[in-house]
């Protein structure tokens, strides 16, 4: 995933918060998956802003490391792959 | 952060949701875990089990495994399972496939959320029916073939006993060559599954080599159901821990809330949803609250599986009269105890095929 991606929830997917972040369910393929509460901001998302800007906004206010956003990329990029998440065109 | 860190605080609602319907059940096979046969006249009225489930709507619970006794005995099924859907929340019921017509096939196919699972216990009438009832595999696989019919995907469950294990290949060929999905479930000392344990678990030696089997099938589901094997080797697909009261609970006919649909005893109950809500149940009860925050203790803390197994299941324990911080009755390190013969009499012989008023 590029920080200039947009990407918003699959619309058959719900999200549920919980203490540790988000359980997100799939209505199409009944998968189940545990969102990290770092996650959250990105997969709940609608898609009008880059990946990007919303990793600086939390590395401002101190919610994110800087040295964490490759590895969040690739789980997002894993999201994506699992269907929860698209990419906006 | 590990699973058990995760949901020692509790999800805000439930993952497993089980919620038997009704007691009511035209057959009565011999391991049945919630003893079902005949209707409790004290079950959840329409108005009240419509109640629960807007309830669950708004706790943002996204399925229920809709079970019973026979749910198709219940004459406002499909009215509850609509309502259910039509809350966005998913429905996964277990039949005995007798009761399934053409009907309630194309519902089924016309929805969007609602998976099937029929029972079925043996590939063959002889083994299958000796624990389901005289019939009942030729009304398992109409119910199958009428599914298939309509081009839905059914999944066929199966508890897997002694007496069935050899037949694990036939009734993958079975269920797939028909257009399923084959899920095992382990079978458990719960309800009258308890007089049958003995003669019908699984040997050790069985044990290790469905370990084996689950493994080169990864598109057969187990529903959790088999992680004590975990301790053999590469944990199977799951949390690999005992999920009662932490994302598992039963809502009984009765409207009675349990840890788990195998622990359906006054131990393991943890309120009625007519006394108080659900969401108060699940989320304060002190049982609940208890199990949450529990690690098995004993033997199992210093054994090297500990990790991938987490010392068993709870109801397996309970109802063999171990203690829960023993290891798991099948642990895989244990000796085989009792006769390891494939044909065990069983103490129980199921009831034969009994017409219920499907509307
Ligand atoms: S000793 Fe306990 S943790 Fe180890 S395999 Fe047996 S049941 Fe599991
Ligand atoms: S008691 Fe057994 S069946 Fe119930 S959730 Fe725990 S491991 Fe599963």
């Amino acid at each position: 995933m590029r920080r200039s991606d947009r990407i918003r929830l699959d619309e058959a997917v719900a999200l549920r918060r919980e203490r540790f972040g988000a359980l997100a369910y799939s209505y199409r393929d009944r998968q189940l998956l545990f969102i990290d509460r770092r996650l959250l901001p990105f997969v709940s998302s609608d898609g009008g802003r880059p990946v990007g800007e919303i990793a600086d906004e939390l590395i401002d206010r101190g919610d994110l490391q800087e040295d964490a956003v490759p590895h969040l990329m690739t789980v997002l990029e894993g999201l994506r792959r699992k269907g929860i998440v698209h990419v906006v065109v | 952060m590990s699973s058990y860190e995760t949901l020692h605080h509790g999800l805000s609602a439930p993952i497993c949701l089980t919620w038997e319907v009704t007691y009511a059940c035209n057959l009565a096979c011999v391991h049945c875990l919630s003893s079902s046969g005949k209707r409790a006249p004290d079950e959840l009225t329409t108005a009240e089990a419509r109640a629960l489930i807007d309830e669950w709507a708004a706790m943002q619970v996204f399925y229920i495994n809709v079970g019973g006794g026979e749910p198709l005995a219940r004459p406002d099924f499909f009215e509850l399972m609509e309502h259910a859907l039509e809350r966005r929340i998913g429905v996964k019921f277990s039949t005995n496939g007798t009761l399934l017509d053409r009907a309630a096939a194309r519902w089924i196919a016309s929805t969007d959320y609602v998976d099937v699972q029929i029972s079925l216990d043996g590939a063959s009438p002889e083994v299958n029916d000796a624990i389901r009832g005289r019939g009942t595999f030729q009304h398992a696989r109409r119910a199958m073939e009428l599914l298939a019919g309509e081009g839905f995907r059914f999944k066929v469950n199966h508890v897997v006993t002694r007496r069935s294990f050899d037949q694990l290949d036939a009734l993958y060929e079975l269920v797939t060559g028909m257009g399923g999905q084959l899920r095992v479930t382990r079978l458990r000392p719960s309800g009258r599954g308890a007089a049958v344990w003995h003669a019908l678990k699984l040997t050790q030696e069985q044990n290790r080599r469905l370990y084996a089997w689950l493994r080169t099938h990864p598109d057969v589901l187990t529903g959790d159901s088999f992680f004590h094997l975990s301790a053999l080797g590469a944990p199977l697909d799951g949390l690999n821990l005992c999920g009662a009261g932490r994302i598992v609970c039963c809502v009984d006919p009765r409207g009675d809330v349990y840890a788990c649909p195998f622990v359906l005893a006054p131990e393991f109950r943890a309120g009625n949803v007519r006394e108080r809500s659900f969401a108060s149940i699940w989320r304060d009860s002190p049982l609940f609250r208890r199990l949450r925050a529990r690690e098995v203790e004993g033997r199992c803390r210093s054994c090297g599986a500990y990790g991938r197994c987490h010392g068993g299941c709870m109801a397996a324990k309970h109802f063999t009269g171990a203690s829960l911080d023993d290891p798991d009755p099948e642990c895989v390190f244990e000796p085989e105890t009792g006769p390891t013969s494939t044909l065990i009499p069983l103490p129980l012989t199921p009831r034969p095929l009994r017409p219920v008023p499907l509307r």
